[in-house]
């Protein structure tokens, strides 16, 4: 069976595996950055929280992934609870880092000014801090979500969703003739699923980021 | 310092004969005592501040054996069925320690070879064009998966160690080869200029100037692959090249917690030690002057 052959065949199941795998990536993106966000904003403030804070997550980061899903099986069993929670996990660090570096690198004088004209600390965050550390953040959601794609290839071998499972049924039946079939569409798959939400990122920062710091 | 040399200005020994009777730093002009203003605030070189902290040396080391030794203890008492028994039977923990660490060795060797070349290749006048092409595969090759990779290659070329280092080769080449890249254009043109203009060669210009400048993002690209490789060296068992991958596949397949804790909790801390280890080397290696102040 050729290759065009086989996604004919088996479209339907490609294509449920493909809206799996962007549907717990988006996901898991949505909590990492919300959580990862809200880390930044507590800790970047003080030089020993966001040290702490970065280091933590960048520990996190130096585990393999497969390492983290054997780990987690024991505590929340195999399938969706260790893909979402190593998912999520992953996808904090470049967040938090970038969201620690952007909030860092407003200028003192406009959270002064902000402060003068009367905005209260959660009004300055919102309205002045976060849109001005926006693009930062922004880098590290993209830089996250890439990650994230080929971790949850991996965390299908627990069970997980997505196109992981097209590559492990391939590796599975080496020797086989959709062996290559599957592993490459499972692949291919997740290559054209990351530029995809690569592009819905220059998107959004297109329409996001404050006309004025726009370069 | 300059007070050890023999031709500093104010030592004592060529001093003027009335400043020998002052303390150092003071001068006697017409009866009267000046002081050295800017002898005041002692140089650099004495405060230096040390690269290697205790802090550095003995946290992550000592974290990692207390997590080895609780690790040991509770896998010496749990109950291991004959399964369990047979997946950890005799060295194979250490066979696939082993295994691992040659894996993350051997193929952050062949991308170190290929990648600095390459990226000081890409960075002279003749091929600069190329860049961005290179620049481009690199970023798609980001979004390639390492286990889609890997599935590939096993296909591709039959199942064993070679085919998983090649992998990892491969995916480990392009983040040494884009920090090389940016290392080396990062530099000041003006500096580069000027050692031409002071008649350096070509080669010279890029031994004594320019590598030295770029080696922090160069030994950051390092660090990075060594981490890179240990991880994409658990996914090796699936190509059959071993290593710690093994023990958890196999402790997934086979249900068997014990044996699946063990090889998770040795391949993070493998993982941690390496990158432990990369940071040092990382330290060690940076010129002097690139130190950035505390």
């Amino acid at each position: 069976m050729s290759f065009w052959e086989y996604l004919g065949n088996r479209h339907q199941q490609l294509l449920t595996d493909a809206f799996q795998h962007a549907s717990a990536v988006f996901q898991c993106m949505v909590i990492a950055t919300v959580l990862g966000v809200l880390i930044g904003v507590v800790s970047y403030r003080s030089g020993w929280g966001s040290s702490v804070a970065i280091t933590s997550t960048a520990t996190v980061l130096t585990i393999p992934s497969l390492a983290a899903i054997g780990l987690l099986i024991p505590l929340v069993g195999l399938g969706v609870a260790p893909t979402v929670i190593t998912l999520t996990l992953y996808g904090l660090l470049p967040i938090v880092r970038n969201s620690i570096v952007g909030l860092r690198g407003v200028d003192p004088s406009l959270v002064d000014a902000a402060k003068g004209i009367g905005m209260s600390r959660i009004t300055r965050l919102r309205k002045v801090e976060l849109p001005l550390a926006w693009p930062p953040i922004l880098t590290g959601i993209r830089v996250s979500t890439q990650m994230l794609m080929g971790i949850a290839a991996i965390a299908a071998y627990a069970s997980g969703p997505g196109l992981g499972n097209e590559i492990f049924r391939g590796i599975a039946s080496l020797g086989s003739a959709n062996a290559i079939n599957s592993v490459l569409a499972g692949t291919l798959g997740i290559v054209i699923l990351a530029l995809l939400f690569d592009a819905a990122y220059v998107l959004l920062g297109r329409l996001t980021i404050p006309r004025g710091i726009r370069v | 310092m300059s007070n050890d040399s023999p031709s500093g200005p104010r030592s004592p020994r060529n001093a003027p004969a009335s400043d020998r009777d002052r303390p150092p730093g003071e001068h006697d002009v017409k009866g009267l005592a000046f002081h050295d203003e800017e002898e005041e605030p002692s140089p650099p070189p004495a405060g230096r501040p040390r690269r290697f902290t205790w802090r550095k040396l003995v946290v992550v080391p000592a974290a990692l054996a207390v997590v080895l030794v609780i690790t040991y203890v509770w896998i010496t008492n749990v109950e291991l069925d004959s399964i369990a028994e047979n997946s950890l039977a005799g060295d194979t923990v250490q066979l696939r320690w082993w295994q691992h660490v040659r894996l993350t060795a051997i193929s952050t060797f062949w991308v170190l070879i290929i990648a600095i070349p390459l990226g000081i290749a890409l960075t002279r006048r003749g091929l600069s064009k190329a860049a961005p092409v290179v620049t481009a595969i690199a970023n798609i090759g980001q979004a390639t998966p390492a286990i889609g990779l890997l599935a590939l290659l096993v296909i591709w070329l039959g199942i064993g160690p070679s085919t998983a280092i090649t992998g990892m080769v491969i995916y480990a080449v392009l983040p040494v080869l884009s920090n090389t890249v940016a290392g080396l254009k990062a530099i000041e043109p003006t500096l580069v200029e000027a050692s031409r203009g002071i008649g350096m060669s070509a080669m010279g210009t890029l031994r004594k100037v320019e590598l030295p400048l770029a080696v922090p993002l160069i030994l950051a690209g390092v660090r990075t692959a060594l981490v890179l490789n240990v991880g994409t060296a658990t996914l090796a068992t699936f190509g059959g090249g071993g290593g710690l991958g093994d023990l958890i596949t196999s402790g997934i397949q086979t249900q068997r917690m014990p044996v699946l804790v063990l090889g998770s909790v040795l391949t993070v801390v493998l993982a941690l030690l390496v990158d432990w280890l990369a940071s040092l080397v990382e330290v060690a290696l940076t010129p002097r002057g690139l130190e950035v102040g505390q």
